[in-house]
């Protein structure tokens, strides 16, 4: 359950709505379970459901949720900074980690790491009191034409893309321009150092920049 | 030609033959095939890489009295393992014995271009840069000073413009000159930030105290940049080697143990410094004046302009097909009454010479008279024709724009904006552009490209729509058709799109200013895809038209009549005898008109020659529709079977045919029952 919470909140934190077919996809369940999930959660108040929409967060339900998205950011801090484990594998461990860490093992790891603000992939972890310190940025594709912005990160997990991005010079730090948007949500043409790009809505909602 | 021939098999032929093996990288688009073409001549043949669908073409020729091989390497950005381009290019750097690299850069886009560089260099293989486009550079006010560049990177650099050629000859000198050399030259090695050096070196130290072996036998320096790019192919391939499993680890603890300022992602640091490096060079040794945008760049924004782009491309694609059908009806006039009038009688009377005016006779003058006639008069005209036009739509850039403008729409299809091009070649002939969707990154794609190239209408097709619609019953029955092949089309993928597991894969494409192609690349590309349509396509062709002279010729056809009888009248309202044109079809699709005029004619006598007395215009239309639904042809089925495997090209033929009678059947029930057509 506190599963779902956590996996809602990142969802809805990365596109502003999660989705049941991308919650099923995030948690490696079947959408029917999913659904039946949703109803559970749904009759303890901590979420609405939104037709063709996706699932939305109760104020109750979003306590519930950061507190475990701190516990599981922290978790990976604790396996890849302190225990080295690998990056790659920080994340399913975690998963396991954060169900056993209550808030007085978070602080002591909080502190042992000295306050660390995100977790090994960049993404913020939540303090104590539950505000999340979102950096500023927002995706690519709420850009208008012919603005500047800076890279701030990309949240793909998958790696060839990632890699093929950052061999066009695609990566957090890059100063980026947004020529045009295609008619009909179609894919943005993006200038990086001189060179044009079609990014697809699907990559560009990845990728997070900071106007300038 | 030879597009079966493994690229071993040839790179170990020629380099028997040869004092140097030579191969060409770079980014795509950088004129890197336009110089192949002049390093070789027309000496070069093309080869698959075993097991990819990735092809390499392989060229020698002769300078001053040294044999010289080339092989030009797929167009990458980087030399990663992520795509099959990339793995192939990367590949063949390390096994063949390559003497020297010629790594071919874009002068006006240096920053990106030295990226590929960088990294070959690593490699510690000779290496010449042809610095290419340097002409188009200076037009976008970009001055490159080669002698600069070639000090800073300690390789020698070569000024080239392939379009026309200049500083090939050059090239080829340098290009010797280092072979002689070997790598004697030292190798200047580049310098990255303090962490990362630190990071390589101590993992270059632990690997070259373990083991001297290393993958594909390439330096321990190269070894660990791989490892601490976490490089999934090395990791693979160090975990089968001897002490492998603690070299992973030891780069393993390398890129996270860093410090713990949240920036501990060494992997993308590594590519991140690169391009830090890559921009440091290009900005030492480019000077730059400001020039206003240039024409081609100008009318490329203007063809993905929200306002103008959706015209735009409606009107290319409206004088597209127009010429087309103008130019291509015309050759084909022509052709067909030169055949008829100086071919065709002479075939006869030899024919009738040989064999006499027997069955046997007449079964050979199906496939070589009607047969040959019926390539000449569709291939020829049409599908080369239109392969002509669309391979310069895609060198001059429009196709890229076509791709951006069209991705959304593409993407409900399951498919991502640069599967129009394949699709688009299907109106030519299914068979290339089924080859075409090689160019799509994962099986989903290619399955369901696949399956809505099948339902495109060919020129075949075409022809038959045409035919029996158009010049029956009107043009504008003929244009309902095609609108509803395309709605069709639309159907079928929105539906694969939701079935399919998985999505569609993200569009990740570079825009190009527009360019005039090089009339070298036109034809090759045309050749390329003309080249499956004869070799492939013809031979099906023809032997499909013996098949069908013969079961016509000696009446055995009739047979199947009674069979297909049902189907045929009861559900599609067709005469029991177009059946039989139907299955027939499958050998052959313009076949059907011919078939079924001539089967009109032995059933109803002379008055079935007039197409409409034989037939009502719905089922004229019904026939239409369905001979255009269906899988086309056994070059097709026999090409899906060579791409995707035999199983899934029974699936989309079943698919297909199935589809074809409930359409037929739904349209003829819908019409006879609510009179929608006269």
């Amino acid at each position: 359950m506190q599963e779902y919470l956590e996996a809602i909140l990142r969802l809805e934190l990365k596109y502003g709505v999660a989705r049941t077919s991308d919650l099923a996809r995030e948690l490696n369940v079947t959408p029917g379970t999913v659904t039946s999930a949703v109803e559970q959660l749904k009759k303890f108040g901590f979420v609405v459901h939104e037709p063709y929409k996706g699932v939305r967060l109760t104020e109750a339900g979003r306590r519930q949720g950061v507190t475990m998205l701190r516990r599981h950011r922290l978790a990976e801090r604790l396996l890849t900074d302190l225990l080295h484990v690998n990056w790659s594998k920080s994340h399913r461990i975690a998963c396991e980690f954060e169900h056993v860490i209550d808030e007085d093992v978070a602080r002591a790891i909080e502190k042992q790491l000295k306050g660390p603000a995100t977790c090994p992939h960049g993404n913020p972890i939540p303090d104590a009191d539950g505000n999340i310190n979102e950096d500023k940025s927002m995706p690519l594709v709420s850009l208008g034409t012919k603005t500047n912005a800076v890279v701030v990160k990309i949240v793909e997990e998958k790696e060839p893309l990632l890699k093929y991005l950052s061999s066009l010079g695609l990566m957090p730090g890059v100063e980026l321009r947004v020529e045009q948007k295609a008619p009909l949500h179609g894919p943005l043409m993006v200038n990086v150092h001189g060179s044009s790009y079609a990014l697809g809505r699907d990559v560009a909602s990845l990728i997070f920049v900071k106007k300038v | 030609m030879k597009g079966d021939r493994s690229c071993h098999g040839v790179v170990d032929e020629v380099k028997g033959e040869v004092d140097f093996l030579v191969a060409l990288a770079g980014n795509p688009n950088t004129g890197k095939s336009t110089l192949f073409n002049h390093l070789t001549g027309l000496n070069a043949v093309t080869a698959n890489y075993p097991g990819k669908t990735v092809e390499l073409n392989i060229g020698s020729s002769l300078h001053d009295g040294i044999n010289l091989a080339f092989i030009d390497l797929p167009g990458t950005y980087a030399l990663g393992a992520i795509s099959e381009d990339q793995w192939v290019a990367r590949r063949s750097l390390f096994e063949y014995d390559i003497d020297v690299l010629i790594v071919v850069v874009d002068a006006s886009n240096l920053a990106r271009n030295l990226y590929l560089v960088l990294q070959c260099l690593e490699l510690n293989k000779p290496v010449v840069i042809a610095l290419n486009m340097v002409d188009y550079a200076v037009k976008t006010g970009q001055i490159v000073d080669a002698t600069a560049l070639s000090k800073l990177l300690g390789v020698p650099v070569v000024e080239t413009v392939a379009s026309r050629g200049q500083g090939v000859k050059n090239l080829v000198e340098t290009v010797i000159n280092a072979a002689k050399e070997g790598s004697k030259r030292p190798a200047v090695r580049i310098e990255y930030s303090e962490r990362l050096s630190a990071a390589i070196a101590d993992l270059e130290r632990f690997i070259s105290e373990l083991t001297t072996e290393t993958p594909q036998g390439v330096t321990a320096r190269f070894a660990a940049m791989m490892l601490l790019e976490g490089d999934a192919e090395f990791i693979e391939l160090y975990s089968k080697l001897k002490h492998g499993r603690e070299i992973v680890d030891y780069a393993k603890a390398l890129t996270v143990r860093g410090d713990s300022s949240g920036s501990d992602d060494l992997p993308l640091d590594v590519s991140r410094e690169r391009h830090a490096l890559a921009s440091n060079i290009a900005d030492r040794v480019t000077s730059r004046t400001s020039q206003p945008a240039l024409l081609s760049q100008r009318l490329r924004d203007l063809s993905v302009s929200p306002h103008a782009g959706l015209p735009l491309l409606a009107g290319v694609m409206i004088a597209l097909f127009s010429t087309i059908f103008y130019v291509g009806g015309l050759l084909s006039d022509f052709i067909s009454g030169v055949w008829e009038s100086a071919v065709s009688p002479l075939l006869h009377s030899a024919v009738g010479l040989l064999l006499g005016t027997g069955v046997a006779g007449k079964v050979i003058l199906w496939g070589i008279d009607a047969g040959i006639l019926a390539w000449l008069t569709v291939g020829v005209p049409y599908v080369l024709t239109f392969y002509l036009l669309l391979s310069f739509l895609e060198d001059s850039g429009y196709l890229n724009s076509i791709a951006f403008l069209l991705d959304s729409t593409m993407h409900k299809l399951g498919l991502h904006g640069r599967a129009i091009i394949p699709l688009l070649a299907g109106a030519g002939c299914n068979v290339p552009a089924i080859m075409g969707t090689r160019v799509l990154s994962t099986r989903r794609e290619r399955f369901i490209a696949s399956t809505l190239i099948v339902m495109v209408p060919c020129s075949a097709r075409l022809a038959v729509i045409v035919g029996a619609v158009a010049n029956t019953i009107g043009w504008a029955y003929g244009f309902f058709i095609l609108g509803f092949e395309a709605l069709l089309v639309g159907v079928v993928g929105v539906g694969l799109n939701r079935i399919l597991p998985g999505k569609p894969y993200p569009l990740v494409m570079e825009m190009f200013p527009f360019r005039i192609p090089s009339l070298w690349s036109l034809s090759k590309k045309t050749w390329y895809r003309f080249k499956d349509f004869v070799f492939i396509a013809l031979p099906l062709i023809t032997i499909g038209s013996f098949a069908v002279g013969a079961l016509y010729e000696t009446g055995f056809l009739w047979s199947f009549n009674s069979v297909l009888a049902p189907l045929v009248t009861g559900l599609l309202g067709l005469p029991s005898v177009v059946g039989l044109v139907l299955v027939l079809g499958i050998l052959r699709k313009e076949l059907t008109l011919e078939l079924l005029l001539a089967l009109a004619v032995v059933q109803y006598g002379a008055t079935g020659a007039s197409l409409q007395a034989f037939m009502s215009p719905v089922q004229l239309l019904v026939f239409a529709v369905v001979v255009t639904i269906y899988v086309p042809c056994v070059a097709t089925v026999s090409v899906l079977a060579k791409e995707l495997g035999w199983k899934d090209a029974l699936k989309i033929s079943a698919f297909t045919i199935g589809l074809a009678v409930l359409v037929g059947a739904i349209m003829n029930g819908a019409v006879t029952q609510f009179g929608l057509v006269r």
